[in-house]
C-alpha cells in the first residue's frame, strides 16, 4: 500500500519536474513546480514527517511560489520560442548534466550508503509528537542556525523597506 | 451671504446684472469689443472675447465668476455662440454674451483659460455646430464619435429617417397608399461612414493585459508601469452607459477621461422639430429620475418667453411635485453612493422603498410613475385627486422625518463610511465655481448658491428654508449636503401644504398649440442634480427655433478628473457616484 | 467473506469522503438560498418565492439555479490562456473541499462492534494542514484572474493575492493561542479538550482576530475586494460563465462553511455543546450556521474597505494584535504553570 503511494507521488514529482524544465510558458513551469512541491509533501508524509510536509506546502507552494507566479504574470515575459536565445548555453548545459550523471552513477556504484537508524524512529515521533520533535531540535541542537536565519530575514526585511522608501 | 435670506427678486437686481451697464463698462476698457448691446445681452467682437471674459471674471467689482451655459444658434447668415455668466454671490439673472461667427468655418476663442467649466460645453458646441474654439485644450467631438460626418444641430443637417422640418408632419397617405419614413429619407441609408473609415476591414485594437507596462515607463520617468482601463460603457457602477478611460498606476488613478455619447439621441434636434408642447414629455427623459423637476424647468422657461403666469394652486402643486422629486432623487443618490462603496444594495433599497410611495403619488396625479409629463404652460395638466394632499401630509410629517433620522444615524455615523468618504474627491471652492459645478456638488464645496434663492422662480420666494453647504467639498460633504437638502425639502413641503389654496390649475383654456412670441430666453430651475437650464430661441412659429439644454450632470462631469487624480480606483467609482450623474441627461 | 483491514479503512474513507462532498455541495446550494432570504429580509424584500415554493420558501430554487447555470454558454474569452482558465475553478473547489478531510464532525460512535470516527483523517498536524490547503486556494484565484486575459480579472487577482497572503498571517497567529492552550495540532484532540470550557473563553481576542481574518480570507464583505463588483465588475471571475463560474461560486460558499467550521472547532468546541450539554454534530451545524449568518448579515449592512485601508488594517492592526495575544497567552500560561 505504502509503496504504491510512494511510486505515485514519485512519478508525479518526476513528471512535473520535467515539466518545469521543459515547458516553454513560464507560468506553466511555475505551476509544475507547485505540483513538485505538493508531491514532495506527500513523500514527507510517507516518511512520517507530516509537519515538514505541511510546512513544505504552506511555505513553498502557498507563499513563495505564489509570489513567483505573480511576478511572472505581472512582468509577462514572452513565451520562449525555443531557438534563438540561449545558443551557447546549450552545449554547456549538456556537458554539466553529463558530468552530474557520471558523478551520480559513480557514487551509487562505489560508495556504501550508511543506513543506520537514527534516534527518531516513527514510533518515537508518534509518541512525542511530530511538531514537538521538530521544535525541540530547532531550539536546542540547531539554535544557532535558526537564529542566524532569523537575522538574515530581518536584514532582508530592512533592505526591502529601504528600497521601497527610496521611491 | 446675501443669497441666503428670502428676498424679493426686485432687490436682487443689482444694476451690475444689467447688460447695458456692463456693456458701458466693457466699452470703457475695450472700445472696439462691443458690437451691440440691449437688455437681452451683449454682442461681443469675436477676437476680443477672451479679453472681455477675463475682464468680467477678474475685475473684483464685476466678478462674473461662474459660466452657466455655452451654446450656439444657427441663423441663416451666421452662427451665434451664446454664453451665460453670472456672479454667484450676487445671484440674479445671468448676463448673456454673444459672439457671431461665419457659417463657413466658424471659429471663436475658447473660454477654457478663464472658465474651466467651458471645456465640455465648448466641445459639445463644436460637436453639434462645428464651431472651432481656438485655444481649447482638447477640441474633439464629445457626444458623437470622432468619425461622424456633419454637424447635426445645423439647420441644413438632415438626420436619417428625416421626414420634415417641423412637426406636425404631413400625411403619409398623400399618394393613396401608406409611405414609410425610410422611403422619404433623402439618403435612404441609415448608416453612413465618413470617407476615411473602412467599415469592412475594421478591427478593434488589440487590448491585452500581458503587455502592461515597460513601454511607457521610461517616458514618464515613473518607475512603475501604467495600465489603461476602460471602465464602462458596460460596467455595474457607471450609472448607465458612461465610459471612463482611466490611466492607473497600480491602483492609483493618474488620469480619468469621461467618454460620452453612448445614450446620445440628439434631444435638442428632436426638440427643434417638436412643437413646444410636444417637448414636455421629452424633458421627462432627460434625467429620468426627476421628470417633474425637468418639466418645471422647461415650463418656467417657456412661460417667461410667453409672459404668462400659472395660477396659485398650480404653482403650489408644482412646488410640491418638485420638492417631492428632490427628495426621492437625493435618497436614491445617497443610496447609490453607498452602493458604490460596496454596501450590498441595502441602503439603496431602503431609499427606493420611500421612493415607491412618492411614485405612487405621482402616478395618482399624472398617470405615470416616472415619465410624469405633468406640467403645462400656465399651469399643470390636471388637478390632484382626492386625498392626494393628505397622503403627502402624512409622508412629510410622519414618515420622511423618521426615515431620514434612521438613515442619517446608520449611514453618516458609519465608521467605514467616514474612513472612505472623508477627504476623498475634494473639489475646492474656487475650482467648483470655475468648473461650473452645480447643485449639491457646488454647495458641498461651500458655495451658498441655490437658484431657489439666488434667482427665485415659481413661488419659492415665499418659503422659509436654508441652503445647506459643505465645508471641505469632499465626498462626505456631498453626501451630507444631500441629506440636509432633503430636510429642507420637507420643510418647504410642509409650508406648501399649509398654504395651498383651492382654485384654478390652468391659466386660460387648455391649448394644443400655444402662441410663443419672438424672442429668446434662458429659463432654469434648481433641479436635484443642479441647475437645469433651457435656452430657447423662438421665431414666432409653433416650434422652437433653437432648443438647448444645460444639463447639470454633464457639466459636473467636467470636474471629475480634477477630483479623482491621486485617488484609488475604488474612490473613483465613489466620487463618480457622489456626482450623481444620470446618463439620460448627460448624453441627451 | 472477510475483508482485509486496510481495505475496510479505504472503503470507510471513501464513503466518508463521498458523504462529506455530497453534504457540502447540497449545503452550498441551499446556503445560496439562505443568503438570498437573509439579505432579502435585511433589505425589506421578499426573496425567491416562485420555484417550488411551499410555506413561503422556494425549495427548488437552488436546483433551478443549477440548471440555469449549466445551460448558460460556456464562454471563452479571446486570447485567454485555455489551460489556466480551465484549471482555476477546479483548483478553487478542490482546495476548498480538501480542508474537510481533517474536521471532526461528531463524537465517535460504535456500531456492531465497529467504531466509526466522524472525521476522514486525524492528522496530528491538522491545523497546519488547514492553513496549507487554504494557502493553496489562492492559486485558483490568481490563475483565474491571469488566464482570463482581462484587466479587471488581473486587478482582482492582484488584490486577492496580496490580501489573502496578508490576512493568512493574522489568521494563523490568531490560532496559535489556542494551540498553546491545547498543546496539540490535532483538531480531534482540540475538540475533545473543549468538552466543558470552550476556548473562546480563554481566547476572546484570538477569536475576534480569527473571525475578521477569516472573513477576509473568504473574500466576503467588507473585505470582498478581489471581486468588488462596483469597481472590478466581478474581479477574477469577470470572464467566467456557466459551470466554471458555478465552481468559483461553490468554492466561495464551501470556504465560508470551512472557516466557520474551523472557528467553531477551535473556539466554540466543535461538536461539543456548551458546558458539556448533549455533544453531537447538531451543535457543529448550529455554530456553522451562526457564523454564516453573521457573514451574510455583514454583507447586507456594511460598505467595503478601500484596498489600501484593508492592507493597513491587516498589517498595522490585526497582526500586532495577534502577536500581542500570543505574548499575553504565553505569559499567562507560564504564570499559572501549565
Amino acid at each position: 500500500m505504502e509503496i504504491i503511494v510512494f511510486y505515485l507521488f514519485a512519478a508525479i514529482a518526476v513528471i512535473a519536474a520535467l515539466g518545469v524544465v521543459g515547458l516553454r510558458n513560464p507560468v506553466y513551469a511555475a505551476l509544475c513546480l507547485a505540483v513538485v512541491f505538493v508531491s514532495f509533501a506527500g513523500l514527507y508524509v510517507l516518511l512520517s514527517a507530516p509537519f515538514i510536509a505541511v510546512a513544505q506546502v504552506m511555505i513553498y507552494a502557498g507563499a513563495i511560489l505564489i509570489l513567483f507566479v505573480f511576478v511572472i504574470m505581472l512582468l509577462s515575459p514572452p513565451v520562449d520560442q525555443g531557438e534563438g536565445a540561449l545558443k551557447w548555453q546549450k552545449p554547456l548545459a549538456l556537458g554539466f548534466v553529463g558530468a552530474l550523471a557520471v558523478q551520480l552513477v559513480l557514487v551509487l556504484a562505489l560508495a556504501v550508503l550508511p543506513s543506520a537508524r537514527g534516534s527518531l524512529t516513527p514510533e518515537v515521533i508518534a509518541q512525542r509528537g511530530d511538531v514537538q520533535v521538530v521544535g525541540a531540535a530547532l531550539f536546542s541542537d540547531y539554535l544557532l542556525p535558526f537564529e542566524m536565519t532569523s537575522l538574515l530575514l530581518l536584514v532582508a526585511i530592512v533592505g526591502v523597506i529601504v528600497l521601497a522608501k527610496k521611491r | 451671504m446675501a443669497v441666503n435670506a428670502p428676498v424679493a427678486p426686485a432687490e436682487l437686481k443689482s444694476n451690475l446684472n444689467d447688460p447695458l451697464v456692463i456693456a458701458e463698462k466693457i466699452k470703457a476698457q475695450y472700445p472696439t469689443a462691443v458690437e451691440a448691446a440691449n437688455a437681452q445681452g451683449i454682442v461681443v467682437q469675436g477676437e476680443q472675447l477672451l479679453e472681455v471674459a477675463r475682464y468680467l471674471h477678474d475685475t473684483p467689482e464685476l466678478g462674473f465668476d461662474y459660466l452657466h451655459n455655452v451654446t450656439s444658434v444657427d441663423y441663416p447668415d451666421r452662427l451665434e455662440v451664446v454664453y451665460h455668466v453670472s456672479n454667484l454671490a450676487r445671484g440674479g439673472t445671468p448676463l448673456t454674451l454673444k459672439v457671431n461667427a461665419a457659417r463657413q468655418d466658424p471659429a471663436v476663442p475658447s473660454l477654457v483659460p478663464v472658465y474651466r467649466g467651458a471645456n465640455f460645453q465648448e466641445r459639445e458646441v463644436y460637436d453639434m455646430m462645428g464651431v472651432r474654439f481656438l485655444g481649447h485644450p482638447n477640441l474633439r467631438r464629445i457626444l458623437l464619435w470622432d468619425g461622424f460626418e456633419g454637424f447635426p444641430l445645423r439647420k441644413d443637417y438632415k438626420e436619417p429617417y428625416y421626414e420634415d422640418e417641423r412637426k406636425p408632419f404631413g400625411t403619409r397617405w398623400d399618394q393613396g397608399h401608406h409611405v414609410i419614413a425610410e422611403d422619404r429619407n433623402p439618403w435612404h441609408d441609415n448608416v453612413k461612414y465618413p470617407a476615411s473609415f473602412d467599415a469592412v476591414g475594421y478591427k478593434p485594437q488589440r487590448d491585452t493585459v500581458r503587455t502592461v507596462g515597460a513601454e511607457d515607463a521610461v517616458a514618464t520617468k515613473l518607475r512603475t508601469d501604467k495600465l489603461v482601463l476602460n471602465i464602462g460603457p458596460q460596467h455595474p457602477s457607471t450609472h448607465g452607459v458612461l465610459r471612463l478611460k482611466v490611466t492607473l498606476d497600480g491602483e492609483t488613478v493618474v488620469a480619468a477621461e469621461p467618454v460620452l455619447g453612448y445614450l446620445h439621441r440628439n434631444h435638442e434636434k428632436i426638440g427643434e422639430r417638436n412643437t413646444y408642447l410636444q417637448n414636455i414629455p421629452f424633458t421627462d427623459r432627460l434625467d429620468y429620475i426627476t421628470s417633474m423637476a425637468n418639466n418645471l424647468a422647461y415650463v418656467v422657461g417657456v412661460e417667461k418667453l410667453m409672459g404668462i403666469k400659472a395660477p396659485e394652486r398650480a404653482e403650489y402643486l408644482r412646488v410640491i411635485m418638485a420638492e417631492l422629486t428632490r427628495w426621492i432623487s437625493h435618497i436614491a443618490a445617497i443610496g447609490f453612493i453607498y452602493n458604490d462603496l460596496g454596501a450590498f444594495y441595502t441602503p439603496l433599497l431602503y431609499g427606493l422603498e420611500e421612493r415607491e410611495l412618492v411614485l405612487d403619488l405621482f402616478e395618482a396625479a399624472s398617470g405615470s410613475r416616472m415619465m410624469c409629463n405633468y406640467m403645462r404652460f400656465g399651469g399643470v395638466a390636471r388637478d390632484v385627486p382626492e386625498g392626494f394632499l393628505d397622503k403627502v401630509q402624512y409622508l412629510v410629517t410622519e414618515r420622511f422625518p423618521r426615515r431620514m433620522d434612521e438613515l442619517e444615524a446608520y449611514m453618516v455615523g458609519n465608521e467605514l463610511f467616514t474612513a472612505r468618504a472623508r477627504n476623498i474627491g475634494i473639489l475646492p471652492r474656487d475650482l467648483a465655481i470655475n468648473y461650473s459645478a452645480a447643485g449639491p456638488v457646488l454647495r458641498a464645496s461651500g458655495v451658498k448658491y441655490d437658484l431657489r434663492r439666488a434667482d427665485p422662480y415659481s413661488i419659492y420666494d415665499r418659503f422659509e428654508f436654508d441652503v445647506p453647504v459643505g465645508t471641505v467639498g469632499d465626498m462626505h460633504d456631498r453626501f451630507t449636503v444631500r441629506i440636509a437638502e432633503m430636510r429642507e425639502s420637507v420643510k418647504i413641503l410642509k409650508q406648501a401644504l399649509a398654504q395651498i389654496p383651492a382654485g384654478e390649475i390652468m391659466t386660460g383654456k387648455k391649448n394644443y398649440q400655444i402662441r410663443v412670441p419672438k424672442g429668446e430666453v434662458y429659463g432654469r430651475a434648481e433641479n436635484p442634480k443642479g441647475e437645469l437650464g433651457f435656452f430657447m430661441v423662438s421665431d414666432g412659429t409653433p416650434n422652437p427655433y433653437r432648443y438647448h439644454v444645460r444639463a447639470p450632470a454633464f457639466i459636473n462631469l467636467t470636474a471629475l478628473n480634477e477630483m479623482v487624480v491621486g485617488h484609488k480606483i475604488a474612490d473613483l467609482i465613489v466620487i463618480l457616484g457622489s456626482l450623481d450623474v444620470v446618463m439620460g441627461e448627460v448624453d441627451r | 467473506m472477510t475483508l482485509e483491514p486496510w481495505l475496510i479503512t479505504v472503503i470507510e474513507a471513501l464513503i466518508k469522503v463521498l458523504v462529506v462532498i455530497v453534504v457540502l455541495l447540497t449545503g452550498f446550494a441551499y446556503l445560496t438560498l439562505v443568503e438570498r432570504y437573509v439579505v432579502a429580509k435585511i433589505q425589506s424584500r421578499v426573496g425567491p418565492n416562485r420555484v417550488g415554493a411551499a410555506g413561503g420558501i422556494a425549495w427548488l430554487q437552488p436546483i433551478a439555479d443549477a440548471v440555469k447555470m449549466i445551460m448558460k454558454e460556456d464562454f471563452w474569452p479571446a486570447q485567454a490562456d485555455k489551460v489556466t482558465y480551465t484549471l482555476a475553478p477546479g483548483i478553487a473547489v478542490a482546495t476548498a473541499l480538501l480542508a474537510w478531510a481533517v474536521i471532526p464532525l461528531n463524537p465517535a460512535i460504535t456500531v456492531f462492534g465497529y467504531t466509526i470516527n466522524f472525521y476522514i483523517a486525524d492528522v496530528n498536524v491538522a491545523l497546519l494542514f488547514l492553513l496549507a490547503v487554504g494557502s493553496l486556494g489562492i492559486y485558483g484565484i490568481v490563475l483565474g484572474g491571469w488566464g482570463s486575459n482581462n484587466k479587471y480579472s488581473m486587478l482582482g487577482a492582484l488584490r486577492s493575492t496580496a490580501q489573502m497572503i496578508s490576512y493568512e498571517i493574522s489568521l494563523g497567529l490568531a490560532l496559535v493561542g489556542v494551540l498553546m492552550i491545547s498543546g496539540s495540532l490535532s483538531l480531534v484532540k482540540i475538540v475533545e479538550q473543549q468538552s466543558f470550557w470552550w476556548f473562546v473563553f480563554f481566547q476572546p481576542v484570538g477569536f475576534v482576530i480569527y473571525f475578521i481574518a477569516a472573513v477576509a480570507e473568504v473574500n466576503r464583505l467588507p473585505f470582498d475586494l478581489p471581486e468588488a463588483e462596483t469597481e472590478l465588475v466581478a474581479g477574477y471571475q469577470t470572464e467566467y460563465s456557466s459551470l466554471k463560474f458555478a465552481l468559483f461560486y461553490m468554492a466561495e460558499y464551501i470556504n465560508m462553511i470551512t472557516v466557520s467550521a474551523i472557528a467553531s472547532t477551535m473556539f466554540l468546541g466543535g461538536y461539543q455543546g456548551p458546558f458539556g450539554i448533549l455533544p453531537g454534530a447538531h451543535w457543529l451545524i448550529l455554530k456553522i450556521l451562526f457564523f454564516i449568518f453573521v457573514m451574510m448579515w455583514m454583507r447586507g449592512t456594511l460598505p467595503r474597505f478601500r484596498y489600501d485601508q484593508l492592507m493597513r488594517f491587516g498589517w498595522k492592526v490585526l497582526l500586532p494584535l495577534a502577536l500581542a495575544n500570543i505574548f499575553v497567552t504565553a505569559v499567562v500560561l507560564v504564570l499559572i504553570g501549565k
